[in-house]
Formats: structure tokens, sequence, C-alpha cells
């Protein structure tokens, strides 16, 4: 008993606002660039025949292809580095900073960021990796280069680079949530239980985090498969990922192909969620045990 | 057991322990020095480049961007983000807070609407902002930035504000709303002097939330403004054209007013939730 | 296995050494403090072969922090630990020849119970087969074999709390520690429970050690009780020797059923002390204690009577507030002069001589009265 009758028409009604404002501005949009992706003809003509010619065309084109693959094998390996990265620092700021007062400075100061923009996060990038940027001024200060290394601006590497800034803290942010969640006696009593450390680590505490180690996964996934900002910016226009070439063709007025580039990324995304949600019951979040 | 051996448990524990620290502290490094360079940089000199060396240290470039040419003119994208922010704001935290509560109420579908809400933070930006703008092409609606865009930003911060009050609604104990309705209070009463009252820092947070999530919004954006941008827009535009520190002072400016506006906002926060938590006497 | 009857520490230097028991656990001078806060101060412990030992005190006087000291999950400042006669004080828990049993039983909740239970074993590196053939008989032994495939989350709290104690005893431990393990249960289980536990002590043979501030527990378990107040031990014994000769007032008004006195000894005379409390002048059995000095002593509530005899030379008058009827016994409450509350248990089915608001003399004989002599060195 609440504020609230269980199964009452007012929560039925509550919930209909929201519910119309995405499936009006999220869903509709998505099933028309699925219809737009199937449009035959040259105008931008509803009447436009249906047709998978448009599909045809793009896994035709070997670029595009490589393109799709490398946009994938990228997220992948930004999922692994940001995973461990991520795990290493959660269990860092939970297990091992005992006073609360040091694990509040730690917490704000990887949240802080947070705060501010991504994109003038990514910006800032530029200079840092630049022939003239801080990472290479260093190298030459050390003595660890003799000359600039190019490589880091306007390359795999740099947009890698950035990109594990931006979304680390997105895997390590649900394996904090999960660590603090263990109780304290459950690994004191794998310790009695004659566990030395890393075992009480590898059969006890890491398979009770798994759950946010994956919506850690999976948020990281979807930011690094839709981000065309930090590509372009810290990539130059010498590289594109998946959602660059949906705007290439949209700025060239190529609706059909940039459509069914959209409708790609989009299934990608389901694919990985849906996988992700089959081992983690995400509407429990918050709820005390 | 070996006695007093020197790589013994405890110095195994204690190295990964400083192993995981150093890491950590790299990382905390690498995620601050780019915005601090940033921040460097925006002081460089007239003569300066986006790059170092700096020549020289002035204000020269925020004075640029003080003053606004036709080109340059960062304020009214300022104004319109802001204002969006705010609008943005508001409508996540009346429609989330009602969605969570029909949650509460467990109805029909509710599974289905849950995952609807999900839909919105899974949907890349630039999908929903380029479908949404061919459907108002086909609709014949015109893009500007505060219908157009205001609606789809709201579907991109709702998701965020609604997730944040399902967690704080299942951390609620209804025992005190329960207590107020045998008290005679109506059920409209009860929500609005009990259970507002002691779920307002959630709200705030999802206020928060889409204040920031909309300010900061890029690829939602792109697509749906029409001719005016919004502020994230305006930097990109520039970033094409021409890259002066200029950026660099935007970039610091913005980012030293979102930590100003969390900061204040976390403050006050935290001073409601000790005010409303019970503590030991 | 025969349990050993509860040798009195101290005897066994009588003993020649080869003859000498060896103590499953002993404690020296073990003293932990967390910044300005001292848990521990100076506890020092001698536990014999398959002794049941309850350490029973008020929240906070160190018995939980004793017991993970000795569990090896806190490390102490000061003193030493030695387990089986072996010294482990800097070892790490897993080193150590002891299982524990949690107060929220601390069940891993990601596996299944057959899993929980062969944990100890897995880490002891034994061959799988013979891990799975002890657990079976290990679930059966503990009636739980039905629940093998089951996770903790779906379990009560009586079948958790067995799933914990077979994970614990499966390894075979000297020593089993227990922290509160009966708290989280339902009243009505933890007799049972609490018999179940006594009867499996005695079987086994190993050490336990049961932290609790329930009395009933600890007397009617503990073959040893241990009775911890403020980071020190104020007195262990047997049961009965801490039920009928407690050796400070905190032991004394901790354990039910006592009237504590506090006062000046005035005269000595044929080993009588003369006391003078604000309550009156009493005869104390005892000597050695200065003329002047502060004592304190008690009094059963059952050796006080409201017939009073010549013999009963300890007397006073009070007015009875209340009187509650148990059956086999009738407690009466008095308010005595000094104002503290004064307990007097009637038993048999006598009828009823006092009724509230009446007052009446009390007495009892000098030889039923104990003096506090202190915490033992």
């Amino acid at each position: 008993m609440s504020t609230i009758r269980v199964r009452s028409a007012a929560s039925y009604w509550l919930a209909v606002p929201a519910a119309a404002w995405m499936l009006g501005v999220v869903v509709v949009p998505i099933v028309l660039l699925g219809w737009v992706s199937l449009w035959g003809g040259r105008s931008f003509s509803p009447a436009s025949p249906l047709t998978f010619d448009n599909y045809s065309k793009f896994f035709a084109n070997k670029t595009y292809l490589q393109l799709a693959l490398s946009t994938v094998t990228h997220t992948v390996m930004l999922m692994a580095v940001t995973g461990v990265v991520g795990y290493a620092i959660a269990y860092f700021m939970t297990m091992k900073v005992r006073h609360p007062a040091w694990r509040l400075v730690l917490f704000l100061a990887f949240v802080v960021p947070f705060w501010t923009s991504t994109l003038i996060r990514g910006i800032a990038w530029v200079p840092f990796l630049g022939v003239n940027g801080v990472i290479n001024q260093a190298l030459m200060i050390t003595g660890a280069t003799r000359s600039p290394i190019e490589a880091f601006l306007y390359s795999r590497f740099g947009i890698s680079m950035a990109q594990v800034s931006l979304y680390t803290m997105m895997a390590a942010g649900p394996v904090i949530y999960m660590l603090n969640n263990i109780a304290p006696q459950l690994r004191e009593a794998a310790m009695t239980l004659k566990a030395p450390p890393f075992v009480v680590f590898w059969r006890i505490v890491f398979p009770l985090t798994l759950p946010g180690v994956v919506i850690g996964q999976v948020l990281v996934f979807l930011n690094v498969m839709a981000d065309f900002a930090t590509v372009a910016t810290v990539g130059g226009n010498k590289h594109a990922m998946l959602p660059n070439l949906v705007l290439l063709f949209y700025e060239g007025s190529q609706h059909r192909a940039a459509s069914v580039v959209a409708v790609l990324l989009m299934a990608c995304m389901l694919i990985g969620v849906i996988a992700a949600m089959k081992v983690v019951d995400i509407r429990r979040l918050g709820a005390d045990r | 057991m070996t006695p007093g051996s020197i790589f013994g448990w405890r110095f195994r524990l204690g190295l990964t322990g400083w192993m995981l620290g150093t890491l950590t502290v790299i990382f905390l490094a690498y995620q601050w020095l780019p915005i601090l360079t940033l921040g460097l940089l925006s002081f460089a000199g007239p003569t300066g480049g986006t790059t170092f060396p700096m020549n020289g240290v002035s204000f020269h470039w925020y004075e640029e961007l003080w003053k606004a040419t036709v080109m340059n003119d960062f304020k009214p994208p300022l104004l319109r983000s802001s204002l969006l922010a705010a609008a943005c704001a508001g409508t996540t935290i009346v429609l989330s807070v009602m969605a969570a509560q029909a949650m509460r109420g467990k109805f029909l579908g509710n599974s289905w609407f849950f995952y609807l809400m999900l839909l919105g933070i899974m949907a890349p930006g630039i999908l929903v902002g380029f479908g949404f703008a061919i459907m108002m092409r086909l609709l014949g609606i015109e893009l500007a930035w505060n219908t157009t865009t205001f609606l789809v930003h709201v579907s991109w911060t709702l998701p965020f504000g609604f997730l944040t009050m399902l967690a704080v609604f299942n951390r609620f104990d209804s025992r005190v709303e329960e207590a107020a309705l045998t008290l005679g209070a109506s059920r409209i009463t009860t929500f609005r002097r009990i259970t507002l009252p002691l779920i307002l820092p959630g709200v705030i947070g999802a206020g928060l939330f889409g204040f920031s999530l909309s300010y900061d919004e890029y690829p939602r954006s792109m697509f749906t403004t029409g001719p005016d941008q919004t502020l994230p827009l305006a930097v990109m535009g520039q970033l094409d054209r021409q890259l002066t520190p200029e950026i660099y002072a935007i970039g610091t400016t913005t980012t030293v007013f979102s930590l100003i506006a969390v900061l204040l906002c976390t403050s006050a926060l935290w001073a409601m939730r000790r005010s409303t938590s019970y503590r030991k006497t | 296995m025969d349990t050993l009857a509860h040798t009195v520490p101290g005897n066994e230097a009588a003993l020649p050494a080869m003859a000498r028991p060896q103590l499953d656990l002993e404690l020296r001078g073990i003293r932990k403090r967390y910044g300005d806060f001292t848990a521990v101060d100076g506890v020092s412990l001698k536990v014999a072969k398959g002794q049941f030992v309850c350490l029973l005190g008020p929240s906070g006087c160190g018995k939980t922090t004793s017991l993970r000291c000795i569990a090896g999950l806190e490390e102490p400042d000061d003193g030493d630990i030695l387990i089986g006669g072996k010294e482990v004080t800097k070892d790490p828990p897993w080193e150590r020849d002891i299982a524990m049993m949690f107060q929220d039983f601390a069940l891993f909740p990601h596996m299944t119970v057959a899993k929980n239970v062969a944990f100890g074993l897995e880490m002891l590196k034994k061959p799988k087969a013979a891990i799975a053939e002890r657990v079976q008989q290990v679930l059966k032994s503990f009636e739980i074999a039905s629940l093998a495939d089951r996770k903790p989350g779906s379990l009560s709290g009586g079948q958790r709390q067995r799933v914990a104690l077979a994970r614990a005893m499966i390894t075979e431990p000297r020593i089993l520690l227990l922290d509160e393990p009966i708290g989280a249960l339902d009243y009505s289980l933890r007799e049972t429970v609490m018999l179940e536990l006594k009867l499996l002590q005695q079987r086994t043979g190993i050490s336990f050690i049961w932290v609790t501030h329930d009395q009933n527990e600890a007397f009617s378990l503990g073959d040893l009780v241990v009775v911890m107040n403020h980071a020190r031990i104020e007195q262990q014994g047997a049961p009965e020797e801490i039920l009928q000769r407690p050796a400070t007032a905190f032991v004394a008004s901790f354990v039910q059923g006592n009237n504590v006195f506090r006062g000046r000894v005035v005269q000595a005379v044929d080993g009588l002390l003369k006391v003078e409390t604000p309550a009156g002048s009493f005869l104390v059995p005892g000597s050695d204690c200065a003329i002047g000095s502060e004592v304190s002593f008690s009094v059963r509530a059952e050796n006080l009577t409201d017939i009073t005899g010549d013999h009963h030379l300890n007397r006073l008058t009070a007015r009875c507030t209340a009187v509650e009827y148990f059956g086999s016994v009738r407690r009466h409450i008095f308010e005595r002069p000094d104002g503290e509350l004064l307990k007097y248990d009637q038993f048999g089915a006598h009828a009823a001589r006092i009724a509230a608001g009446q007052a009446t003399v009390l007495g009892w004989r000098p030889e039923d009265t104990v003096l506090h002599t202190g915490v033992a060195a």
C-alpha cells in the first residue's frame, strides 16, 4: 500500500506521457529509418517503391564492410581496455582505500570530469596528442624520443587514447557499485575456509561483480559504437567509423544509404544489449538486498 | 609457513595495493591532463597557436570570446543551450517522477514500458536525430531549436531521470506513506507532503541529469536545430572552421560553469540528505 | 571422542610434562587498539582440548574482536596466539586450523549449497571424487542433502544455519569460532539449535568458541564461560562458579538473579567482614581486606528469605513494588533503603506471602554472601 494503488488506472495514466514521448520521438523515427532504408527510386518521397537494393549495394562495397568490421573490432578492443582498467580502478577504490574521506576524494576526482562536456574533453585531446602537444613535449624533454611522433593525433591510436579516458569510468561505475554491495563477511568466510587472497577474489568477489562488469561493458559498447564526435575531432578526416558514415551520407543527401547504415548500427547495438540483458536484471537497480 | 619470509602473503597483498594504486593515479592524471592542458592553453598569448608553445600568457582569447564577432558569436548559442537545458531539466523531472511512480503501481505492461525507456539510452544520438529529422521532413514540420530539438533532447534525458527515480523509489520505505494514509491523508496529499520531500534529492539528481545532458548534447541537436545553433554545435562549427585558442577559452568557460553548477547542486543534495536521514545519536 | 571435563586452568602445572594436555588455544596478553579506542586490553585465555568456551559480555566489550583475532581477521597489537601449541599470531586466516560461523551465515550467494560446503575442501586441494563423496556424507549428517542444488537465497534461516555449519565443519578444524550464531534465528528455533550444537561439539571433540551477549546461551552451553567487559576479562570459569561466586560487581550485576551491594569495611573479625553500605550493615565472609577499603558483594535472590531466623544475620527492611509469578518461582522486586532494587525469589508452590506495597524484613545468612574479590590474575 502506498501512494499508488497497484494496477490502478492512475498508474497507467501516469506512464502515458513518458511512453508517448519515447514512442513518438525514438521508436517511430527509428522505424521510419528502417522504412527509408528500403526505398527504391531516387527522390525523397514516401511513395517510393520498397526494395532491398540499398542493402545489397552497401554489402557489396568492400570499403564499407571493412569499415563496419573495423568499427566492431575497435569497439571490442576498447571494451577490453576500459573493462580491465576500470575494474582495477574500481577494486582499488573500494577495497584498498580504507579511509572514507580518501575514498570520497578519489570518487569525486573521477566523477567530476563527467559533469563537464564530453565534447570539450574530446577536443582537449587535440593539443595533447599533437606534434607540439604535451605528450610529445614530455617524451622529448625526458629524452625518450628525438623528434615528435606524428602517429598520436589523427590516428586510430589517438582516437583510442581519447576514448579510453572518456569511457573507462563508465566501465568502472557499475563495478564500484557491485563491489560496495559485497558484505565483508563473505570474503572473511572464504579466508577462514583456507582461501588465500587471490582465490578469494577469483572465486568470490569477481563472480559477484559480474553483473556490474556486464552493465559497464554494455555502456562502453553503446557509447563507443555511436561516438562519431571523438573520431572526427581526434581522428581528423582520415578515419571513420560506422556513425561517421551515417553523417557522411546524410551530408551528401544520400538518405537511403544513411538509413541503411543507421539500421545496421541499431541492429548491432540491439544484439549487444539483449545479450547483456540475459545476464543481468537491471530492474533491481538500487534495491536493498 | 615460512616465518619471516619477506615475500610472504603480507608483502604480496601490499604489492597488489600499490600496483592498483599507481594505476589509479596514472589514470587520474590521464583523465585530467587533457582538460588542464585545455585550460592552460586558453590563456595563450595573442600570437599563440592551438598547441604549444604558448607565446605568453594573456586573457586575449577570453576577450575575443567576449567581443563576439559575427562569425564567432557564442553568446546566443550559450543562451539557447541554457534555456533548452533548463526546459529539459524541468520536463525530465515531471515526466520521470510520474513514470517512476507509475512503475510502483506495477501496471500491465510495465516491463515493456521499462524497456521502452531503456531504448532511449541505447539508441545512438545520430540515429534518433537523423530519424527525427526525416520524420519532420515527411510531416513538413520546420526544424527549430526550441521545438524539435527540445523534443529530442527530452527523449535522451528522460530515461536517465527515470532510472534515477527508479533507484530512489527502490530504496524508499513506503511505510512512511502508509503511516500518513492511516492518519487520514489522501493519496495526493501524502505524495505532496510526505513522499516528495523525501525523494527530493533524487528529483534534483534527475533534474541535474536533464540539465547537463541537454547542455552537452551534440548529435541530437545536430540534426534538429535548424538555423539557430546550440552551444556544442557552435563549438564544433568553430572547430571545423578555424582552430584558435578561443575554442579553448569556450571549453574552459563551459567546464567551469558546469563544475560550479554541479558542485552547488551536489552540496544542496548532500545537505538535504543529512537533514532527512536517521543518524545514530 | 571423549569430552575432557573442564580442567580449571592452572592445574596443568601439577601434571608431569608428558601427560600435560595440549591446549587447543592459548591467548597471551592480547591487545588491540583502533585509534583511541582499546577494543581488547590484555586478554589471556587457555582452552583445553575439546572445550566449549563461551565469551559473554555486553556489546562493545571486546568479545567479537577477540574472536576475530583468534581467526586471524584482525591482527593484535600485542600478545601471542597459539593454536594447538603452535604460534599463529602472524599467520593469516587461511593458514590457521580454524573454521568460523558468522552471525548472518555469510553463505556464498552465487554458489549452490553443495558448492558452498565443498569450498573448504577445494581449498585444501583434495581430489574431486573424494570431495564429492565427503560433501554427500556431510550433507546427509546435517540433514540438508535435499538442498544440495539450491542457492542460499532460497533457503530459510534454519536451513542456512545448517549449511554454514556443514561448510565450516567439513574441514575438521581444531577450533570452531562462532559469532552469535543463533542470533539471526527465530526464537522457537534457538533452543533446538543450541542443543544440537552442544551435542555436535561433544561428539566431534572440536573446541567451540562461542561469542554471545545472551547469558542463557552461555551458561547452558559453556564448559568455560569468559565474562568480558570494557576490553578485559572480568571472570572466567565454569558456569556454576560464575553464577555462585561472581568475582566482580559487574559480573554479579550482569548475571541474572544477583543483588549487588557496595560499601566500606568497618570491622574484620573471625573471617567475617562487617561492611557499611547505604542499605545497612552486613556481614560478608572474607579476610585480607583492610578496614576502610571499598568493597562490593552480592547475594543471590533465592538465598533471601522473608521468614527470618536467628542465623539470618544479614537483614534489611524493604518495600515490595512488584511480584512476578512464573509457576515454579515467584519473583519479588523490592525497593531497598538505598533506593536500589532488590530481587527475592521464592521457590516452590507456597501461597503468596507478600503483596505489592507491603514492607517486610528480608534476611540471609552471611555464608550466602559473596565478596567480590576482583579479576583473577
